[in-house]
C-alpha cells in the first residue's frame, strides 16, 4: 500500500498524507493495479476510472478541483457569497 | 369545475394552484415518474458526463427530449426532462424579464409581434417573481426594463462572483460600437436574502456550483416547491402519458385519454379517461404541439408545431490575466445587457452576454480536459497540480444568447416511428436563419473586443467534426441550445395565423389551453422560464374571473 500511495504522490503532486486523507487509497490501489501512470493520475485527479465514476466520494475527492481550490460542483457549499471573494492560492 | 392539466412542470404546477385555491377540482396528469432528491444529487455525482438529465430517472414509457427524430439542417439540441417537475427541475433558474422591444419583434426586428405588450404583463412578472422567489434589485433591474416603482423583490440581488467585479471594473463606462457596457446584476430563483416580508422557502445559497443539473440543498426554485403549496384539490397522477384530447362537434373539449404504467422500465400500460370542463396543456413546447398533432385540434391555422424556437448559445472562453476562482457559486450573476434592444435588431438578431463562472465546464470539459491535456503533454507531480491550478484558476466564458425568431419552416411534425407506448416520436425540422447567424457573428465580434479590453487571453476554437459547427461570411462558428423550446402553438391577434389566444387559449376550441414557452411569439434574449411562469398565471387568474 506505501508503495502505491508513494507512486501516486509522485505522479499527482499531493503528499501521501493528501491522498490518505481522501479514504481512496485502498480502492484505487486495487482498481489501478495494472494502470498506466496516465490512467492513474486521471483516476486521482478526475475520479473516473475508464469511463466510469467508481462512487461519489472518488467524483468529490478530485484532485484537479482541489488543486484549483474548490469543492467539487455539487459536493459542498462554500458558503453564501463566498464567490465574492478574491481566490486563495491553493498551490504548494 | 374540472380541470385537467397535462404535465407537473413549471407552467403546470403554477396554474393547479391557482385553480386548486379557487375552487377548482384539479387533476394533473404527468407523463413521467419521480426521482427523490438524494439521488439524483448522487446520479449526478456519479454521472460520467454531467449533461443535465443525468441525475434524473426517466422511464421508457415516456422518453425525454432524447428521443426526438431530428430531420435536419441541425439537430434540435434543447433537452426536455418528462418527469414530476418537468424540466423547471433542471433549469438553471436564472430569470430576467423580457425586454419591451421583444413583444414587438416584427415590427422592430424580424419574426412575430405579441398579442399584449410588456405593460399588460408587467403586474404578473411581479406576482411572478414572488411565487417563485426572485432575488435581484428593483433599481439595478430598471436600468434595462422598466418595474413598476415601489417594487421590491422578495429577496435582495445576490453577491456577484468575484469575475463579476473583475470584468465591471475593467469594462463598465467603455464602449463597443456605440453601446455602453454595463455589467448588471441578473435576476435569480436562488435563495437570497428574504426583503419585503419575504419567507424564505429552503436554503440559502451556499454557492454549490452545481444549480444546472441539481441543487443540492433546494436553494434554487423548482415547481416541486409550488406543488408542496398546493391544496387539497389538487390530485397529481404520475406515469400518466396524455395521448389524446378529444372534443365534441361543437370544439368544446370533453375529455382526455390517457396511458398509465407501473413499470419504468417496459412500455406496458393500461388506458384510462378524465372527463373535463377545462384542459390546460401545460406538457412542454414540444409535448404540447405532439399532442395536438395527435388529437387533430387547435390546428385550422395551420401554425401547430411550427415556429419552433431555442436560443442559440454562442459560447467564448478565455483566461484572465490573474486567477479569478471560476466553479464557487452560480453559474452566473451579471451580464451585459447592452446588446439586447435597439435598430441593430432590425438587420441582425440581438443578444445578452452572460458572463459565465464555471470556467470552460461547458465549452470544452473544464476541468477533466485540462486534466488530460496537461497530462499528455508529460507534466508530472508538482508541475501537474501547479498547471492544473493556474490554467483552471483563470477561466471563464462569455454566454451569448442570440434571439431566434418565429420562423415557420422550424416545425414539430410526427414522425412515422413510434415509442415504447405506439405514440408518435416528435420529428423536428430546425435551422438558423441568416438574421440568427448574423447575430451569432457580431457577438464573436463582440467577444473579441471584450477579451481584448480584460486582455485575456481567447482559447475559443470552433472545429469542422464538431456538432453545430458551420461557417458565415467565411467565417468558422458553432452553437450551442440554451434549452429554450418555444413557439409551437403560437400566441397572436388572429385565428387564422395563431394558435392560441392572448390567455392562451386555442382559438379553434373554448376550454383548451396550451400553455407554456410554446405559446411566445418570441423568446427575445431572456431566459423564458420567468416570461413563461408570469402567462401561466394571467392564464390562471383568466380561467378563475370566467368560472365565476
Amino acid at each position: 500500500m506505501d508503495t502505491f500511495v508513494e507512486l501516486s504522490a509522485e505522479l499527482t503532486g499531493f503528499s501521501a498524507e493528501e491522498l490518505r486523507s481522501t479514504g481512496l487509497v485502498e480502492q484505487y490501489a486495487e482498481l489501478a493495479r495494472n494502470a498506466t501512470d496516465a490512467e492513474l493520475i486521471q483516476l486521482w485527479y478526475t475520479g473516473v476510472w475508464r469511463g466510469v465514476v467508481p462512487s461519489s466520494r472518488a467524483y468529490a475527492e478530485g484532485l484537479a478541483w482541489k488543486a484549483v481550490g474548490v469543492p467539487a460542483p455539487g459536493t459542498a457549499g462554500p458558503g453564501f457569497g463566498s464567490w465574492e471573494r478574491r481566490p486563495g492560492r491553493s498551490t504548494p | 369545475m374540472r380541470a385537467v392539466v397535462v404535465g407537473a412542470g413549471f407552467a403546470g404546477s403554477l396554474i393547479a394552484k391557482v385553480l386548486g385555491d379557487n375552487g377548482f377540482q384539479v387533476l394533473v396528469l404527468e407523463a413521467g415518474g419521480e426521482t427523490e432528491h438524494d439521488e439524483a444529487v448522487r446520479r449526478f455525482q456519479t454521472a460520467l458526463v454531467k449533461s443535465p438529465l443525468a441525475p434524473y430517472r426517466t422511464t421508457v414509457a415516456a422518453p425525454s427530449g432524447d428521443y426526438l427524430v431530428n430531420t435536419g439542417p441541425f439537430a434540435y439540441a434543447a433537452p426536455y426532462l418528462r418527469m414530476n417537475g418537468g424540466t423547471g427541475t433542471v433549469w438553471t433558474g436564472i430569470t430576467p424579464r423580457m425586454h419591451p422591444e421583444d413583444f414587438r419583434t416584427a415590427d422592430l426586428g424580424r419574426g412575430r409581434n405579441w398579442p399584449i405588450e410588456y405593460a399588460d404583463l408587467e403586474p404578473y412578472y411581479r406576482a411572478a417573481e414572488w411565487e417563485i422567489g426572485v432575488s435581484a434589485d428593483a433599481d439595478e433591474q430598471r436600468q434595462h426594463v422598466p418595474v413598476a416603482d415601489g417594487y421590491a423583490y422578495p429577496m435582495h440581488a445576490l453577491p456577484r462572483t468575484y469575475l463579476d467585479h473583475v470584468v465591471a471594473s475593467v469594462v463598465d463606462g467603455r464602449s463597443i460600437d456605440g453601446h455602453e457596457l454595463l455589467v448588471t446584476g441578473t435576476p435569480q430563483a436562488r435563495n437570497g436574502m428574504p426583503a419585503g416580508g419575504y419567507r424564505l422557502d429552503g436554503h440559502l445559497c451556499s454557492g454549490h456550483a452545481s444549480c444546472v443539473p441539481v441543487c443540492p440543498e433546494n436553494a434554487k426554485y423548482t415547481p416541486r416547491r409550488t406543488q408542496q403549496r398546493w391544496s387539497r384539490h389538487v390530485e397529481l397522477r404520475t406515469r400518466c402519458v396524455v395521448n389524446r384530447v378529444s372534443a365534441d362537434e361543437s370544439g368544446r373539449v370533453t375529455k382526455v385519454g390517457y396511458q398509465r404504467y407501473a413499470d419504468d422500465t417496459t412500455g406496458r400500460h393500461t388506458r384510462h379517461e378524465a372527463e373535463a370542463d377545462v384542459v390546460v396543456l401545460a406538457a412542454h413546447a414540444v409535448e404540447n404541439a405532439k399532442l395536438l398533432l395527435m388529437s387533430g385540434l387547435a390546428n385550422s391555422s395551420d401554425q401547430v408545431g411550427r415556429n419552433l424556437m431555442d436560443h442559440p448559445a454562442l459560447l467564448t472562453w478565455a483566461l484572465m490575466p490573474q486567477p479569478i476562482g471560476p466553479f464557487r457559486g452560480p453559474g452566473s450573476t451579471t451580464s451585459i445587457e447592452a446588446f439586447r434592444a435597439g435598430p441593430e435588431r432590425r438587420g441582425r438578431a440581438p443578444f445578452r452576454i452572460e458572463i459565465g463562472n464555471w470556467g470552460w465546464g461547458w465549452s470544452a470539459g473544464s476541468p477533466d480536459s485540462d486534466t488530460a491535456e496537461l497530462v499528455a503533454a508529460g507534466l508530472r507531480g508538482n508541475a501537474l497540480r501547479k498547471a492544473v491550478a493556474e490554467r483552471v484558476g483563470r477561466q471563464f466564458t462569455l454566454q451569448f444568447e442570440i434571439e431566434q425568431e418565429a420562423d415557420p419552416a422550424n416545425r414539430v411534425t410526427l414522425a412515422d416511428d413510434r415509442d415504447a407506448l405506439g405514440n408518435p416520436r416528435p420529428s423536428i425540422h430546425y435551422g438558423l436563419s441568416d438574421y440568427v447567424k448574423d447575430g451569432l457573428l457580431a457577438a464573436k465580434r463582440v467577444s473579441d473586443r471584450l477579451f481584448e479590453m480584460l486582455k485575456a487571453e481567447d482559447y475559443t476554437s470552433y472545429k469542422p467534426d464538431e456538432e453545430r459547427y458551420f461557417e458565415h461570411n467565411g467565417e468558422p462558428l458553432r452553437f450551442w441550445s440554451a434549452g429554450h423550446a418555444g413557439g409551437t402553438h403560437v400566441m397572436g391577434t388572429r385565428p387564422r395565423t395563431s394558435v392560441v389566444d392572448q390567455w392562451q387559449r386555442c382559438w379553434d376550441h373554448p376550454n383548451l389551453y396550451a400553455v407554456g414557452c410554446g405559446s411566445m411569439p418570441s423568446m427575445g434574449t431572456s431566459n423564458p422560464s420567468l416570461t413563461m411562469a408570469a402567462l401561466a398565471l394571467r392564464t390562471a387568474d383568466h380561467l378563475v374571473s370566467r368560472a365565476r
